[in-house]
């Protein structure tokens, strides 16, 4: 555990990871009260990269437990390892022992899932509950008491309390309410697009060998493609992968070759409708920070005359 | 006339003695100031209970009372629950903790009309009752917040005046009140039966379900290993339906005076049986929906209070947008249901509107747009933005609502 919010923010810092105060002051006090911390945001905006570093910093275990419509508590939690307590049977019968029910409804039958692997590590983990809005609202019920008690009931065998604490991380794209009861339970923070110039730090910090010119008219582009109608705006992953592939591709500077501009578009725009909307004349109006097409200008005032 | 001032809504039960939460003592005056920041904050539909300024103190004492800078995110943190409540934070902390900083900030233009809450309103509306028995063929009595705006609403006033009304006439077809309590009573349950008739949409996916009619063999067969191979627990499953999700979005702008209060009401209503997401704009748009789903006639004030901030004029194709691409960005879909209260008055071009229609309705939500007169809705932009709605339909009264239970599906 890090001594203070400051101090979290070097690490992560150090691993990759470009955290502002708010964001290291949250994460530190999720630490601190052992409570789970909800970060909400869209995609691409860091949310998952936050658990990973975060991790990374630690010298952590990091369990993912990625959320999709239909999870249920056999791939999230447990599952008896029904194969093994067959082939167990069998191999009793043969030998001719004894075999009671206990015996086959122990820790040594039970597949750990992530939520139960997590609350069984015993050095330091970060639990990462990836897009908890996909899972069903039963799931998310379920959710409450690990969350709360760190600890998991199975039916067999008792209650399972956590060795030591993990540090739990929920991300959500917002495609769906969260319950209130869920919200309670957690630290929240919102992580938004960044600013230009933390846009910048981040992609300088991840690709340090990029173009300083290239990394400040990429990000620039990338900021005012944010303000475009867009049915995907493009996140800080998808900045650091279109950077990452024009500095492959040897471009020093945006603006002297639009044909690779357009080339690798695919990076930024991931829809059909978006890269139909984003012309070239649109994309070269939006590299030269023109806002719209046809913006009239406003004249100086003729002088007056006597 | 231009009026500052440097605090309109003051924050409550907040001593003088203390102005800084870093230089909070360990006596009572940190823990009176504690509490009435946590008021303040509940009193703008944040969630701080006892266990959340229990963490604020643990957090203030973890990170040192001296840093503000942690204390306010660790704050921020602990006590916002989704996107609204990070939003106001900056505001709340500052205005509580740093009154000197926004001292100014708040100007009110023009004649403010006086607002009362619920309680008053209702009284005024029988002390009405009282005086007008006089007065064969006054006109219908109007609550106290509508008489200041009757000239804002040419027909339905106009209607209730001519051919001597009284009060006789039936309360569900009074246009802009709902006050009396069978009244709401009335209106909650037409808000439950129209959630009810919402259809909700078939997805292609499964779910488990007891009572199922379809055999999930995959599911089944592995459930049968537990029983040595013997399919003893059949799973059965039932087609994954999506709910529908409603959004209301109301215009508070000035030509909506004397509707709002009626549709705020309706949106109240809706928000109370049903997840429903609830909006007001003018010239910008602000999500209301914890204040509506709270039932006390404090919050009655609250949402008058943001109506009288918003009486200004229209922009009803920027605050779709910004509805579309900000507030609901991610929830926009075909199972969508956006309703607009409105007049369709805009002071945006025209096809702006329409413009603004056409993104959400391109990431497949169905757009209903409710008027205020029994007329169609004339403005130019509603004339262009015609193709781009669902349905347009008329809502004075409690009785247009029920009659649209009908159509909305």
């Amino acid at each position: 555990m890090h001594a203070s919010p400051d101090l979290l923010r070097e690490k992560l810092y150090t691993s990759g990871y470009l955290a502002d105060n708010e964001l290291s002051t949250a994460v530190w006090l999720a630490g601190e009260l052992q409570r789970p911390l909800l970060l909400e945001g869209d995609a691409g905006v860091g949310k998952t990269a936050l658990a990973q570093a975060l991790a990374k910093s630690q010298d952590a275990t990091l369990v993912r437990l990625q959320c999709f419509e239909g999870l249920d508590l056999a791939q999230a939690a447990y599952e008896w390892n029904y194969s093994r307590q067959l082939l167990s049977f069998r191999a009793a019968e043969t030998s001719g022992t004894k075999l009671k029910a206990d015996d086959v409804f122990s820790r040594e039958f039970l597949l750990e899932r992530p939520l139960l692997r997590a609350i069984s590590v015993t050095g330091p983990c970060v639990l990462l509950i990836d897009e908890i809005d996909r899972a069903d609202e039963a799931f998310e019920a379920f959710l409450l008491e690990v969350l709360a008690e760190y600890q998991m009931t199975v039916p067999e065998l008792g209650t399972i309390k956590a060795i030591s604490i993990p540090q739990v991380i929920l991300t959500s794209n917002g495609t769906r309410e969260l319950s209130d009861a869920l919200r309670r339970r957690c630290l929240y923070h919102h992580l938004d697009y960044p600013t230009l110039a933390r846009e910048m730090a981040i992609v300088k910090a991840v690709l340090p060998a990029a173009d300083t010119a290239l990394v400040e008219e990429a990000v620039q582009f990338v900021q005012r493609l944010r303000g475009e109608d867009l049915a995907k705006t493009p996140g800080i992953a998808e900045t650091l992968d279109w950077i990452r592939a024009l500095h492959r591709m040897n471009v020093h500077t945006l603006t002297s070759d639009m044909a690779t501009l357009l080339a690798t578009l695919g990076c930024l725009l991931k829809t059909q409708e978006d890269h139909f909307a984003m012309s070239a004349e649109r994309l070269l109006q939006i590299s030269e920070g023109k806002r719209h097409d046809g913006v009239a200008v406003k004249q100086a005032a003729p002088a007056a005359t006597a | 006339m231009t009026v500052s001032r440097s605090n309109r809504r003051r924050p409550p039960r907040r001593p003088e003695a203390v102005t800084d939460p870093m230089n909070l003592q360990p006596a009572q005056p940190a823990g009176a100031q504690m509490a009435g920041f946590a008021a303040l904050l509940r009193d703008h539909g944040l969630q701080v209970g006892p266990a959340e300024q229990v963490a604020m103190r643990q957090a203030m004492a973890a990170v040192g009372p001296l840093n503000e800078r942690h204390v306010r995110a660790a704050w921020r943190a602990i006590a916002c629950n989704n996107l609204r409540d990070w939003r106001q934070w900056d505001d709340l902390f500052d205005r509580y903790w740093h009154p000197h900083k926004t001292r100014g900030t708040v100007k009110v233009s023009g004649q403010t009309k006086p607002r009362r809450d619920l309680r008053q309103a209702v009284e005024a509306l029988r002390s009405d009752a009282t005086s007008n028995q006089s007065k064969p063929g006054a006109p219908a009595a109007q609550s106290a917040g509508d008489q200041a705006t009757r000239s804002d609403a040419p027909v339905s006033e106009s209607d209730l005046s001519q051919g001597g009304a009284t009060r006789a006439e039936a309360l569900v077809q009074r246009d802009g009140q709902m006050w009396l309590p069978s009244e709401l009573t009335a209106l909650r349950d037409t808000a439950t039966s129209i959630m009810a008739n919402l259809r909700p949409t078939p997805t292609r996916r499964w779910r488990p379900d007891v009572g199922g009619h379809r055999l999930n063999l995959r599911q089944t067969m592995r459930k049968s290993i537990a029983f040595g191979g013997e399919p003893l627990t059949p799973v059965w499953m039932r087609r994954r339906e999506r709910e529908p999700q409603v959004f209301i979005l109301v215009d508070v702008s000035r030509s909506m005076e004397s509707h709002a209060a009626f549709y705020l009401r309706v949106a109240r209503a809706f928000a109370q049986v049903a997840p429903v997401r609830a909006f007001v704009f003018h010239t910008r748009i602000i999500e209301i929906t914890s204040l509506l789903q709270r039932d006390s006639a404090a919050v009655q004030e609250k949402i008058n209070a943001v109506t009288a901030g918003f009486g200004a004029g229209t922009r009803i194709a920027e605050s779709l947008l910004a509805f579309s691409r900000q507030h609901a960005r991610a929830q926009l879909s075909s199972r969508s249901r956006v309703w607009v209260f409105s007049d369709g008055f805009d002071t945006e071009p025209p096809e702006r509107l329409a413009e603004a229609l056409s993104a959400v309705r391109a990431r497949g939500a169905r757009v209903s747009w409710f008027h205020p007169t029994h007329q169609a809705a004339f403005s130019n932009a509603m004339q262009q933005a015609k193709k781009q709605l669902d349905r347009t339909l008329p809502l004075a009264n409690l009785h247009d609502l029920i009659q649209a239970k009908r159509v909305l599906r």
